[in-house]
């Protein structure tokens, strides 16, 4: 007898860098679980490497005490994804327009460009708890 | 990520495979790249045939390398770009930054016939 597939899986991982092909393994693994096209795993998986890594590096600064947390919600028409850190937050507001002029070349700060351009939906809230949730949400028919 | 190099006409040409997403997989990229430039290898070929996919952290590589290989009188090149990749390389505005050939061969080529002693 098959396991019923879970709409909701979650993963708690340490603040280290290293942990992030775990992210994506455990991310890529439910897609395809979900029979979500291979076309749009891909997109899902960069998204949600750029949120993970800035869960690690910005939000919770390496602090391998503090816990990233990634959720993943599917409907039949769509995912969610969260990611929650432990950290100060930030303004999304005033990140700097990847796109610009003097901007163009600098090595960071493209990521959430990256996650809005590919994804449907992208919002920041505060929890509760303290720390910063970042939501996205992608519709599961193929482009 | 796993990388393997190798050199046709003092071209070094690196060669990733699977995905760039961050991590300490995604330095040695980095480290290597710039490696090449202490060692003065300053003609860099990235073949990206057998990257499945990369994210910010992996253009941030690429434009790292780059620069550090322009401000040393170099440059970092693009062969193979797979559809995923030249997809980031247009909303991010990156394809006017980086000069990417169809081929390893054309990118090794553009570079031209080294100098003979």
């Amino acid at each position: 007898m098959t396991r019923p597939l879970e709409d909701f899986v979650r993963l708690v991982i340490p603040s280290e860098p290293k942990r992030i092909a775990e992210a994506d393994e455990f991310v890529e693994t439910a897609l395809r679980d979900h029979h979500v096209p291979e076309s749009l795993i891909s997109d899902l998986a960069i998204a949600t490497t750029e949120l993970v890594n800035n869960a690690i590096i910005h939000g919770n600064r390496k602090d391998v005490s503090k816990t990233v947390t990634l959720s993943l919600q599917f409907t039949s028409k769509d995912v969610t994804i969260r990611v929650q850190d432990q950290g100060n937050g930030f303004e999304p507001d005033r990140i700097p327009d990847p796109l610009a002029e003097e901007n163009l070349l600098k090595e960071v700060g493209r990521g959430i460009f990256i996650v809005r351009s590919l994804m449907d939906d992208l919002t920041f809230e505060r929890a509760p708890e303290g720390g910063m949730v970042v939501v996205l949400r992608k519709s599961l028919d193929s482009p | 990520m796993q990388l393997t190099q190798r050199e046709e006409n003092g071209v070094a040409i690196l060669q990733p495979k699977g995905k760039i997403m961050g991590g300490p997989d995604a330095t040695i990229l980095r480290e290597r790249i710039h490696d090449l430039v202490t060692d003065s290898h300053l003609k860099v070929v990235i073949d990206l045939a057998k990257v499945d996919w990369m994210n910010s952290n992996g253009l941030g590589i690429l434009i790292s390398g780059m620069t550090t290989l322009r401000d040393n009188n170099g440059d970092l090149k693009l062969a193979n770009v797979t559809d995923k990749i030249q997809s980031l390389l247009t909303i991010t505005k990156l394809v006017s930054v980086f000069e990417a050939y169809e081929s390893v061969d054309d990118a090794v080529a553009s570079f031209g016939t080294p100098a003979r002693d």
